[in-house]
């Protein structure tokens, strides 16, 4: 590329700034992006903050609702064995009251007859394993049962001693002479007149009291148990140790009737509950740990279609949402490009308006110190050929041409410069475009031939008559199939062919198979002073001015081009000019 | 034709004068004068049948020239000599104005121009 005055250098700036130009596109790509996701989010938030906020709210209501309800069910399961339990014991003791008051000594220590009774009681109240008599002395008088327990010394046991004291007395569970852990029911009936008593005394198996215990609705987690006053578990336990061992509670047993509490162990949260059994030294404790809170999730779990329905709103809000912020950017974006399109055509039409002036402004103030050379050189041709000759005339003549050959040189370039920076002074006539291009291949007629370049005319039939300025289009013309034919090598082809684009354009085609156009070039091929030719055959003002020219008319220049392959100019010309009164 | 009479008016005197000698050679009664003044004496004294009018000049304008020269010697032809393009749209050259050439100036061109103008003359 050979450019007037600094031929590198802009190629060279652009090489140093190519980087930097990627870079900038890159953020402005980015830009959009980041656009695209800050507005995805801001919208998403907006449209999700109240709905987040309802549902949070609704949560907690609906979490303290089923916390109440869970508790009032905990309490009334609690209340429900403990009534059981209690009305159990209860039972058996007025049973064994009845009995002590039904029947006297003499016919309870009657083997048989204490037999009887006991088949008797045990077919009423049921869940009784035997039935015996103890004397004041703690020895069993008569027993009925599955084990041979009569004869046996009770004095030492607790529950004897406590039952010759209260009268009445639900012992703890223990195994005692049967290995069988059991608790026992028993009633002291005093003997008138005398300082002597005798118990009857009935005991319990302590499955009796397991069934009360999984009458209650356990979960997976959950554990119900009866605990002594020592804390020594009277049932099995799932999780708080063996019967009859010390509990591993880690929770005080309050003194009170019935109680729900909340705990928290390692990290878990418990509902605890205790209910005093009365009659007995037994507290039936309750640790839940299926809360209100694994409920919720039950709840939602459970209930998959709401889940669902959830999962689906929430996706088809975030396409909705994409969609809705991808529009709006890029509407955002194009009304940019729009912009940045628009003041770059400004700028471009302002810069060729400026560079105009300036140009004009030089060229006439070098064309009046050039007609001085022009008329003095002139003169000295005209007085060297009208004298005889002397040493060296040739010589002098040869100088003197090659200042006026100079001075038509500078002529050329100050009147094309004229010409761009002219105020064009449009003439409209009704043209035949076909006619025009074939004026202009009139001119050319020589070079083609001299050049042998193929031409291949291919010129629309039936065209419209078109509004504009034919000089105007003419100097368009030339300009650009001088171009194509100095680009073309001898014998390339240059083709022309005319046509309509749309009702109110036509377009001419002007197309050559030379040496093609850089990409860098092509970027810069309408700017003035622009040129690839060679010094002094191109002033870098034609295309330039076709351009200003097409602008003015109202239409435009395009220009493909392939580098080895060829340049395709496409002059589009409205059918009626439209006078452009900006720039040139 | 020792009655082509040509009077040249430019205040670039070293143009004029070359271009007068040059116009002289090829046989044209040719003067130069290089400003108005001197130029509306000239005419006064000798009123030339073809004027070579610089376009711009200080003191009256090419146009205000024409416009004096043409309204006392409306048979006088003007070609108009410009530095700028012979089509300026802020100094029109007038309608009655014979024709224009630009600077620097093509001796053909111009003699082909005065000999126009000198024919038209003759015509009228």
């Amino acid at each position: 590329m050979n450019r007037n005055g600094d031929p590198a250098l802009t190629p060279f700036m652009q090489s140093i700034l190519r980087p930097f130009t990627n870079f900038v596109n890159a953020i402005k790509k980015d830009r959009y992006k980041s656009l695209k996701l800050r507005l995805f989010f801001y919208i998403g938030t907006l449209a999700g903050l109240p709905l987040i906020g309802i549902a949070m709210i609704s949560y907690f209501w609906v979490f303290n609702i089923l916390k109440d309800e869970f508790r009032d069910h905990l309490r009334w399961q609690l209340e429900d064995s403990q009534r059981s339990i209690e009305s159990f014991l209860q039972e058996k003791l007025a049973g064994l009251r009845f009995l002590t008051n039904a029947y006297s000594l003499d016919e309870l220590s009657d083997d048989t007859m204490i037999h009887t009774i006991f088949a008797k009681f045990r077919k009423e109240f049921g869940e009784i394993v035997d039935l015996g008599l103890i004397n004041s002395e703690g020895i069993q008088l008569s027993y009925a049962g599955p084990y041979h327990l009569k004869g046996r010394d009770y004095s030492n046991q607790d529950w004897f001693q406590e039952v010759s004291i209260r009268g009445v007395y639900i012992s703890d569970v223990f195994t005692g002479y049967r290995k069988m852990p059991h608790f026992a029911i028993a009633v002291r009936r005093e003997m008138p007149g005398k300082h002597a008593f005798w118990v009857l005394r009935a005991t319990v198996d302590v499955e009796t009291l397991n069934r009360f215990l999984s009458s209650m609705q356990l979960k997976e987690y959950d554990d119900a148990f009866i605990v002594n006053k020592d804390g020594i578990l009277q049932t099995p336990s799932r999780f708080h140790g063996k019967i009859l061992e010390r509990a591993a509670l880690k929770f005080p047993v309050p003194a009170q009737d019935l109680s729900l509490m909340d705990y928290k162990r390692d990290s878990i949260y418990l509902e605890v509950g205790y209910a005093h059994i009365k009659q007995s030294s037994w507290v039936l404790g309750m640790v839940v740990q299926s809360t209100a809170s694994s409920r919720m999730i039950e709840l939602f779990t459970k209930d998959v279609g709401t889940l669902y329905l959830i999962i689906v709103l929430v996706i088809i809000g975030s396409i909705a949402n994409s969609i809705i912020t991808s529009s709006v950017v890029n509407r955002i974006q194009e009304a940019e490009q729009r912009r940045e399109a628009a003041i770059a055509e400004t700028e471009h039409t302002s810069k060729l308006a400026s560079i105009g002036r300036l140009a004009a402004g030089i060229a006439h103030e070098i064309n009046n110190p050039l007609a001085v050379i022009n008329e003095k050189a002139g003169l000295m041709k005209d007085i060297l050929q009208l004298i005889g000759n002397f040493p060296n005339k040739e010589k002098f003549l040869s100088i003197v041409f090659s200042i006026t050959d100079s001075v038509d040189r500078c002529r050329t370039i100050t009147q094309r410069l004229l010409g761009f920076a002219r105020r064009m002074d449009v003439s409209l006539e009704i043209i035949d475009m076909n006619e025009t291009i074939k004026e202009v291949i009139g001119f050319l007629e020589k070079e083609i031939l001299y050049r042998n370049v193929n031409l291949d005319m291919n010129l629309s039939e039936n065209l419209p008559k078109i509004e504009s300025d034919r000089g105007l289009l003419q100097q368009v013309f030339l300009n650009i199939a001088n171009n194509a034919i100095d680009a073309l090598q001898d014998g390339g082809t240059l083709a022309i062919a005319t046509g309509k684009k749309d009702e109110d354009t036509l377009q001419v085609i002007m197309r050559d198979n030379g040496h093609g156009i850089p990409k860098e070039v092509l970027k810069h091929i309408f700017e003035p002073f622009f040129t690839t030719k060679e010094k002094g055959k191109g002033t870098g003002l034609g295309l330039s001015i076709s351009y200003g020219i097409m602008q003015k008319l109202g239409g435009t220049i395009l220009v493909e081009s392939e580098v080895n392959k060829g340049s395709t100019f496409t002059v589009e010309v409205p059918v009626k000019a439209s006078i452009d009164l900006r720039g040139l | 034709m020792s009655w082509r009479k040509v009077l040249i008016v430019d205040d670039e005197v070293e143009f004029a004068a070359a271009l007068s000698e040059r116009l002289l050679l090829r046989d044209y009664d040719t003067k130069a004068v290089y400003n108005v003044d001197d130029a509306i004496a000239a005419i006064k004294q000798d009123p030339p049948e073809v004027l070579l009018l610089d376009l711009k000049m200080p003191g009256m304008s090419g146009i205000e020239l024409y416009r004096t020269i043409k309204e006392l010697y409306p048979s006088i032809e003007v070609i108009f000599v410009t530095g700028q393009a012979c089509q300026d749209g802020d100094e029109t050259i007038p309608r009655g104005a014979f024709d224009c050439v630009m600077k620097p100036v093509d001796i053909d061109e111009l003699t082909i121009k005065i000999d126009k103008a000198k024919q038209n003359i003759i015509k009228k």
